[in-house]
């Protein structure tokens, strides 16, 4: 089974746009963390509440954007996931 | 302590005690203008003490403490006494202040809107925050910028004026002799001379400002101006704020805040009059 990811929690992370990246503040950690594309949007997949594989969140970033051949782009979906976790900022579920 | 004397500098109040008389008197002749602190409690006790039982008069040495103290600080010579008074006050405020984001960075105020200016020490911002202080501007701060938590304005922290090296005669040559304090040499930044901030500066010293533009100076390279993104800024800025971590949320809003609304420019300089050139065009720019 592929592991599954959501949220840490609906309320955890406050987010800012700059210019050039995103800054996210992690509620729980008080840690500030600044990221760029596509992190802003792998988050904004799990927004919902929803656990998802990191297949499921490709399909869900390919209806907005053009992410090339799947069989690149979810190893490296599933790569982003995983230091997501390691940040504390996504569980697994 | 044996001698005391409170402070009030901006919305902060001090207390500091020293085993000498000197650094005391030093203190109350510089800070002879400033208003007297209103209330009896201070925010931040400094104590200069003597760094071992016979320092008090043998090589008398100082070790700087207070409520925040720096276990590994190194003691200092009486005779720069005045310093360690000035570094022990800066010490509470790094340390303790949480009433505002605290950036290291100096600021000057004109038609109601300030400039803020942030970089390394020797970058230039401090001699050049003195001298727009003399020349039309209100000084804020030469060391502390304090970014309203709520409103995003910026208050001053006027403290006196630490003068470096070559800053020294620049000041010198432009203000009255009684606005220079004594001259500490070979201290462990080189010479230092303190400058009293002018009448305006002090009497305005609990008025705030909105912030209408952020500078990076550089001293002692070739005149260039420019554009440094938000991100940059941010991460400037948090290296810059000695208590962004501690104030959580409320720190986070603040900055972003300020980072979205207020531009950015890095300036590089080879003089002061460069550089006050520099300052005057780029604040009748529109942002």
């Amino acid at each position: 089974m592929p592991p599954r990811y959501c949220q840490d929690s609906p309320d955890a992370i406050a987010a800012c746009v700059l210019e050039d990246m995103a800054l996210l503040y992690h509620r729980p950690s008080g840690q500030t963390h600044m990221v760029i594309s596509p992190v802003p949007e792998i988050l904004a997949a799990l927004d919902n509440g929803a656990a998802l594989t990191a297949g499921e969140v490709h399909a869900e970033l390919a209806r907005l954007y053009d992410l090339g051949a799947a069989e690149e782009a979810v190893p490296l979906v599933e790569a982003h996931l995983a230091e997501l976790a390691a940040l504390g900022l996504v569980r697994l579920a | 302590m044996k001698h005391a004397l409170s402070l009030k500098i901006g919305p902060a109040t001090f207390r500091i005690g020293s085993a000498w008389r000197q650094p005391v008197e030093a203190l109350a002749a510089l800070y002879a203008d400033y208003p007297a602190p209103s209330v009896e409690v201070a925010d931040f006790t400094v104590r200069l003490e003597p760094a071992g039982p016979l320092r008090r008069w043998l090589r008398p040495s100082i070790f700087i403490t207070g409520d925040h103290g720096l276990a590994d600080a190194a003691p200092m010579s009486l005779s720069h006494g005045l310093l360690a008074a000035e570094m022990g006050m800066n010490l509470q405020m790094a340390l303790g202040w949480r009433r505002h984001l605290l950036l290291h960075a100096s600021s000057v105020e004109k038609d109601g809107r300030a400039l803020v200016m942030t970089g390394e020490s020797g970058s230039g911002k401090s001699t050049l925050a003195a001298q727009l202080g003399e020349r039309g501007w209100r000084l804020m701060g030469d060391e502390f910028a304090l970014l309203d938590l709520a409103t995003g304005m910026v208050f001053p922290f006027p403290r006196l004026v630490s003068l470096k090296n070559r800053a020294i005669d620049v000041l010198a040559a432009e203000v009255r002799e009684d606005r220079m304090g004594p001259l500490l040499a070979g201290t462990a930044k080189g010479d230092i001379r303190h400058l009293v901030p002018n009448g305006d500066a002090i009497r305005r010293m609990d008025k705030g400002a909105m912030p209408a533009l952020l500078l990076f100076p550089r001293f002692g390279h070739q005149t260039d101006v420019r554009a440094v993104g938000q991100g940059e800024v941010f991460m400037r800025l948090t290296q810059a704020s000695t208590n962004y971590v501690a104030l959580g949320e409320p720190g986070f809003d603040a900055l972003t805040h300020f980072v979205r609304n207020v531009p950015a420019r890095a300036i590089d300089f080879s003089s002061g009059e460069e550089a006050i050139a520099l300052v005057e065009r780029l604040w009748e720019e529109p942002a």
